[in-house]
C-alpha cells in the first residue's frame, strides 16, 4: 500500500458507514418518512415550553440605540476602507 | 419501543454543564483571538512575554474556539434534544456531568501546556500526547452516553438530527486519534508528506465531521420547532446526511494543492469539494423550505434567529470553499488572509452562530423561565453578525492584496504596511466579538441561576 495510514483511515470510515447504512436499511430507518418529519414537534410536553410571560417590547429608544451602534460600527469600517483606498494603503 | 409521546424526566444537568462550558470558554477564546489580532497589528507589543507570543496565542485561540466554545455549545443542544427525539431519558446524567468535568480539565490542561510552549507543532493537532488522550477519553464518554441513549430509545425512527450527532461523535473520535497519530506519543507525527496528508484529513474533518454535522443536527431540530411546522422532507435530509458522509470524509487534501502530494489524491479532493454542493444544498433547501413563510416565527425566537443566520453563513462559506478548492483560485488565495476570512465565516458565522442559537433556544426550556434578557441576546446577535461580516470583508481584501502581490513576485514583508489598516479594523471587530462573548456569558449565567422569571 502506498500511504497505509490514510488509506486505512478512508477504509475505516467507509466500512463503518457501510455497516451502519446496512443496519439502517434492515432496521426500517428509511421507511415511515412522513411521520419522521413530525418528530421534533411531537416532543412537546407542556412544562417544556417556557412560560408565556409577555415579553416587554424592546423600547423604541433601545432599538434606536442598537441601530445607532450597528450603523456606527459599519460606518467605522466604511471609513477605514475609504481611508485605506484613498491613501493607497500607506499608513 | 413505541412512537407515542412519553413523559420524560430530564434534569438537563449535562446540557446545562456544556452550556456554561461553551459560554465561559467563548470569553477566553475570543480574548485570545483579540490578543493575537492586536499582536498582528503591533508585533512588538508582548515580545518579551514568552507565554503570550503570537506562536502560542494562536493555537490557544483556535483550540479553545473549536473545543471550548463551539463544540460544547453544539453538544449542549445535542444532549438536550437527542433524548427528546428518542422519547427517552439521557442514558446517564451522572456520566454526562463527569464528561463535562473531564472536558473542562482537558481545556485547562490544553491552555497551560500551549502557553508553556509545549506543542506538537501541527495545525489543529498541537496538543501534546497526554492531552490528546484526555480529549479521546472525554469524547469516548460522550459516545457512550449518546449511543446508550439511542439504544434505550422508545422511538424507533432516528430523526436526522440524531444521525448527525452519532456520526459527529463517532467519526471524530476516530479522526482525532488517527490525525493526532496517538500511537507515536513522542512526536505525534509521521514523517514527510504522509504526515501532511493525514494531518489535513483530520484538520478538515474537524470542520466537516464535527462542527458541520453537529450544527446541522441543531438546525434540523430548532427550525421546525420554532416554525411549528414539520420538516420539509425527511428523505431529503437523509440524502444530505449520507452524501455528506460520502464526499466530506476525504477532501482534506484540498489544503495541500500547492504541495507534492499524489495527483489522484488532489483530484479526489477537488472533485469532492465541488460535489459538496449536493449535501450543502440538500440541507439548505430543506431548512429554507421548512421556514418558508414563517420568518416571523424565527424572528420572534432569538435562538432560532441565530440558527437561521448560521444557515445563510453556511451557504456562503460552502460556495466559497468549493471555489477555493479550484487550483486556479487557490494560486491567489492560499496562505493569506483570504483563508482566515473563510475560516471565521465558517467557524464563527456558521457553527458558532448555530451553537449560540442552540444554547439560547434550549436555555429557557431547560430552566422553565424566560431568558434573563432577550435584549442582551439580540445585542450579542448583532455584534457577532457585524463582527463576522466585517471580518470577512476586511480579511478578504487583505488576502487579495497579499495574494496578488505575491503572485507578482513581491516579498511577504513589503506588503505588510499595505495591509496594516485591515489588521487594525480586524482588531476593532475582534473587540466587538469579545465584548459580545462577555455579554453572552453574563446573560447565560443570569438566565441559568438568577433569572427571577421576567423578561428584559
Ligand atoms: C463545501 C464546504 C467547504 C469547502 C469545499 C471548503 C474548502 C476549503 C479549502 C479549499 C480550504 C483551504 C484553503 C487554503 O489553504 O488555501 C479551507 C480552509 C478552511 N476551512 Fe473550509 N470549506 C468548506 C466549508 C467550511 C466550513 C463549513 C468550515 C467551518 C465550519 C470551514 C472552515 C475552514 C477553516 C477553519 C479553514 C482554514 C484551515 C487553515 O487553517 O488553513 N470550511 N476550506
Amino acid at each position: 500500500m502506498y500511504y497505509p495510514y490514510f488509506i486505512s483511515y478512508m477504509v475505516a470510515g467507509l466500512v463503518i458507514s457501510l455497516v451502519v447504512f446496512i443496519w439502517a436499511l434492515n432496521n426500517g430507518q428509511f421507511k415511515d418518512q412522513q411521520r419522521a418529519r413530525y418528530l421534533p414537534l411531537k416532543d412537546e410536553t407542556d412544562e417544556d415550553e417556557p412560560p408565556m410571560v409577555r415579553a416587554k417590547k424592546i423600547s423604541r429608544h433601545e432599538t434606536y440605540a442598537l441601530m445607532f451602534l450597528a450603523f456606527a460600527g459599519l460606518a467605522v469600517i466604511a471609513a477605514v476602507l475609504f481611508f485605506a483606498l484613498l491613501k493607497g494603503g500607506q499608513p | 419501543m413505541t412512537g407515542e409521546s412519553q413523559a420524560i424526566t430530564q434534569n438537563y444537568a449535562t446540557a446545562k454543564g456544556f452550556c456554561i462550558t461553551s459560554a465561559f470558554w467563548m470569553v477566553v477564546a475570543t480574548f485570545m483571538g483579540l490578543l493575537g489580532a492586536t499582536e498582528l497589528m503591533a508585533p512588538d507589543l508582548l515580545e518579551n512575554v514568552g507565554w503570550l507570543v503570537f506562536g502560542r496565542v494562536r493555537p490557544i485561540h483556535i483550540n479553545l474556539v473549536l473545543f471550548g466554545f463551539v463544540t460544547p455549545g453544539l453538544l449542549s443542544a445535542a444532549f438536550y434534544y437527542v433524548p427528546k427525539l428518542l422519547r427517552t431519558d439521557l442514558y446517564s446524567e451522572k456520566l454526562g456531568k463527569i464528561t463535562v468535568f473531564a472536558w473542562n480539565v482537558t481545556l485547562v490542561a490544553a491552555v497551560v501546556s500551549l502557553a508553556m510552549g509545549k506543542t506538537q507543532g501541527r495545525e489543529y493537532a498541537e496538543l501534546i500526547w497526554p492531552i490528546d488522550m484526555m480529549v479521546v477519553a472525554a469524547f469516548s464518554l460522550v459516545i457512550i452516553n449518546i449511543i446508550m441513549t439511542v439504544k434505550q430509545r422508545r422511538e424507533p425512527i432516528l430523526y436526522v438530527s440524531v444521525w448527525y450527532v452519532c456520526a459527529a461523535v463517532i467519526l471524530t473520535a476516530i479522526t482525532y486519534g488517527l490525525g493526532n497519530i496517538i500511537w507515536k506519543p513522542s512526536s505525534g507525527a509521521l514523517v514527510g508528506i504522509p504526515d501532511a496528508i493525514i494531518l489535513w484529513f483530520y484538520g478538515h474533518n474537524v470542520f466537516g465531521l464535527l462542527l458541520t454535522p453537529l450544527s446541522a443536527g441543531v438546525t434540523y431540530y430548532v427550525i421546525p420547532k420554532a416554525c411549528r411546522a414539520p420538516l420539509y422532507s425527511h428523505t431529503l435530509s437523509l440524502w444530505g446526511f449520507w452524501s455528506l458522509l460520502v464526499v466530506y470524509t476525504h477532501i482534506g487534501t484540498h489544503h495541500l494543492l500547492q504541495v507534492p502530494v499524489p495527483t489522484w489524491l488532489k483530484v479526489i479532493a477537488i472533485v469532492d469539494s465541488n460535489a459538496m454542493v449536493i449535501p450543502v444544498m440538500a440541507f439548505l433547501i430543506n431548512i429554507w423550505y421548512t421556514a418558508k413563510g414563517k420568518l416571523g416565527e424565527i424572528h420572534a425566537d432569538i435562538g432560532a434567529k441565530f440558527v437561521f443566520t448560521g444557515t445563510i453563513m453556511y451557504f456562503f462559506v460552502s460556495i466559497q470553499g468549493s471555489m477555493m478548492s479550484l487550483p486556479d483560485v487557490q494560486r491567489v488565495t492560499h496562505f493569506n488572509n483570504w483563508v482566515v476570512a473563510h475560516a471565521h465565516l465558517g467557524v464563527l458565522g456558521f457553527a458558532g452562530m448555530i451553537a449560540l442559537g442552540g444554547i439560547y433556544y434550549i436555555l429557557p426550556r431547560m430552566t422553565g423561565r424566560p431568558l434573563y434578557s432577550r435584549l442582551l441576546a439580540v445585542f450579542q446577535y448583532w455584534m457577532i453578525l457585524i463582527g463576522t461580516v466585517g471580518f470577512t470583508v476586511v480579511l478578504t481584501i487583505a488576502g487579495l492584496i497579499q495574494g496578488n502581490a505575491w503572485l507578482n513576485g513581491e516579498t511577504v514583508y513589503r506588503i505588510l504596511p499595505q495591509i496594516h489598516v485591515y489588521y487594525v479594523t480586524r482588531a476593532a471587530l475582534g473587540l466587538m466579538i469579545f465584548s459580545s462573548a462577555v455579554i453572552g456569558f453574563y446573560n447565560i449565567i443570569r438566565s441559568m441561576f438568577f433569572s427571577p422569571g421576567e423578561t428584559s
